[in-house]
């Protein structure tokens, strides 16, 4: 479904990515390469750089050294200490968040068309009739017209999913979407998106969830002290690691869950 | 003391036409001093230094002196400086949309720092330019949030208003005064004034509460 998903040219290429809050250094010289038919999951310790790493990649943040392409394209950089983000190749970056970020004062409708509205000009009508095609896929035809203080927090991310696809994002990244949910409905999310997994859609998910991650994962990358310590596909990173670091922290994570 | 409740009846016209006034004063200065307000609190928030600073001074001014004085200014220096009379209903509407604006300018201001940080993160995230960011998400959301405030502030408005009566102006309170001065009975009329503005602020008040649970609980998501 999506273009060149099976293509093995670098889709995002990371170099170099140094980022500071005041003195805390929370990226520390990240590379990472992604090829197009990749699904990323990237595990570690709080405060080893995950989500700040997702969030640089959508050009939420500033960084302080290296650069980022996107399909070839430069897409951020850092010129005399100002980073430089191309507006138009984040457009085909997707991001869904922890905490659930639909607009409140929009009906679910209105959520999910109001950046191909505005962005790309389409036209009220055709988007409306995209949406209530995609929040049907999604299960969610009845709550068109609901306000997201109606919907459960599962909803609300699925429809969080949907607003971001409006857009047909050629990456899509998600910063532990199901952290802030109650137990019963993480399955309906994660389902959702090992849907978008089967259709080959290019992402990067930041997840506790150990059980998903080997699910979803094409690929895994421990991140620890804003550095890559171990990458590989996911039977490696969570079954056998080759670093002490990744093997510890494997151990702690599954050792709590049990 | 002989108390003869039926006095008010007989002036329920005058009454009416006094009530009428002060609800005029209190709608138009609503609307012209919130839009005032809303500016201003633009300008408070504004990256200018100078459009910060003006705007601070002014709010600062009005909130830091007696509404009393700012009417009995506007009433009886303005026409001075600015050499033209003015009518005591435009005078009070002056006055009163000033002193209006810097108080909803504080509750537009604060209603605007609520709209959190991640919200204007989803919305880059969908690549909305920074005019869209504003116009369709920060601004109907803060304005929702300030309806509740903006309320309280009408109904705070709608009772200041009686003291445009010590210049002069026909509102409910200057007439309740005059028929109470002129049939000598006090307690009759001064209770009866009070009890109407308590008629009409009462309700508002409990709307006040209900509309901010609602708009709370939809905003929480």
């Amino acid at each position: 479904m999506f273009d060149g998903a099976k293509d093995q040219t670098a889709l995002v290429r990371m170099d170099g990515l140094h980022k500071s809050f005041g003195p805390v250094r929370v990226l520390q010289g990240l590379d990472i390469e992604m090829k197009r038919g990749d699904r990323v999951v990237v595990i570690g310790p709080s405060g080893g750089g995950k989500s700040t790493l997702l969030r640089v990649l959508m050009g939420l943040e500033n960084i302080n050294a290296g650069s980022i392409s996107f399909g070839g394209q430069p897409y951020i950089s850092v010129k005399d200490g100002k980073t430089v983000i191309d507006p138009k190749v984040r457009r085909s970056i997707g991001m869904v968040f922890q905490h659930y970020t639909l607009f409140p004062h929009l009906s679910v409708l209105q959520n999910l068309i109001l950046a191909p509205c505005k962005v790309n000009g389409e036209s009220a009508s055709g988007a409306k009739e995209r949406a209530r095609a995609l929040l049907t896929r999604f299960g969610l035809g009845a709550k068109a017209d609901a306000y997201p203080n109606q919907l459960s927090g599962g909803q609300k991310q699925r429809v969080a999913i949907a607003r971001a696809l409006m857009l047909d994002p050629k990456l899509m990244l998600f910063d532990e979407v199901t952290s802030a949910l109650d137990p019963e409905l993480v399955a309906e999310v994660e389902q959702v998106m090992l849907e978008l997994a089967a259709q080959d859609m290019p992402m990067v998910i930041v997840t506790h969830d150990m059980w998903f991650a080997r699910n979803i994962a094409s690929r895994v990358i421990f991140c620890a002290g804003g550095v890559v310590v171990e990458d590989g596909p996911p039977e490696q990173v969570l079954g056998s690691p080759i670093h002490e670091r990744t093997r510890e922290f494997i151990n702690r994570v599954f050792h709590i869950r049990t | 003391m002989e108390l003869d409740f039926s006095i008010v009846l007989r002036f329920a016209d005058a009454l009416a036409y006094g009530l009428w006034l002060t609800i005029r004063l209190t709608l138009i200065c609503i609307i012209t001093g919130g839009a005032l307000g809303f500016l201003l609190a633009l300008a408070r928030r504004s990256k200018n230094r100078l459009l910060r600073g003006a705007s601070t001074v002014y709010v600062e001014f009005f909130r830091g002196t007696p509404v009393l004085i700012q009417l009995f200014w506007i009433f009886f220096c303005l026409p001075i400086i600015l050499g033209v009379e003015l009518s005591s209903f435009v005078s009070g509407v002056i006055a009163l949309t000033l002193y209006t604006a810097a108080i909803t300018s504080e509750t537009f201001r604060s209603s605007l720092g609520t709209v959190s940080r991640e919200q204007i993160d989803a919305c880059v995230a969908l690549g909305l330019p920074a005019r869209v960011q504003v116009t369709s998400v920060v601004l109907p959301q803060a304005l929702l949030r300030a309806m509740p405030t903006l309320l309280s502030n009408t109904i705070s408005l709608f009772k200041e208003s009686s003291l445009v009566s010590a210049v002069g102006m026909a509102d409910l309170m200057f007439v309740g005064q005059n028929i109470s001065n002129n049939t000598a009975r006090p307690v009759e009329m001064l209770t009866a004034v009070a009890l109407i503005y308590f008629a009409v602020a009462f309700p508002l008040t409990r709307a006040v509460s209900v509309l901010e649970g609602r708009i709370l609980r939809k905003l929480a998501a």
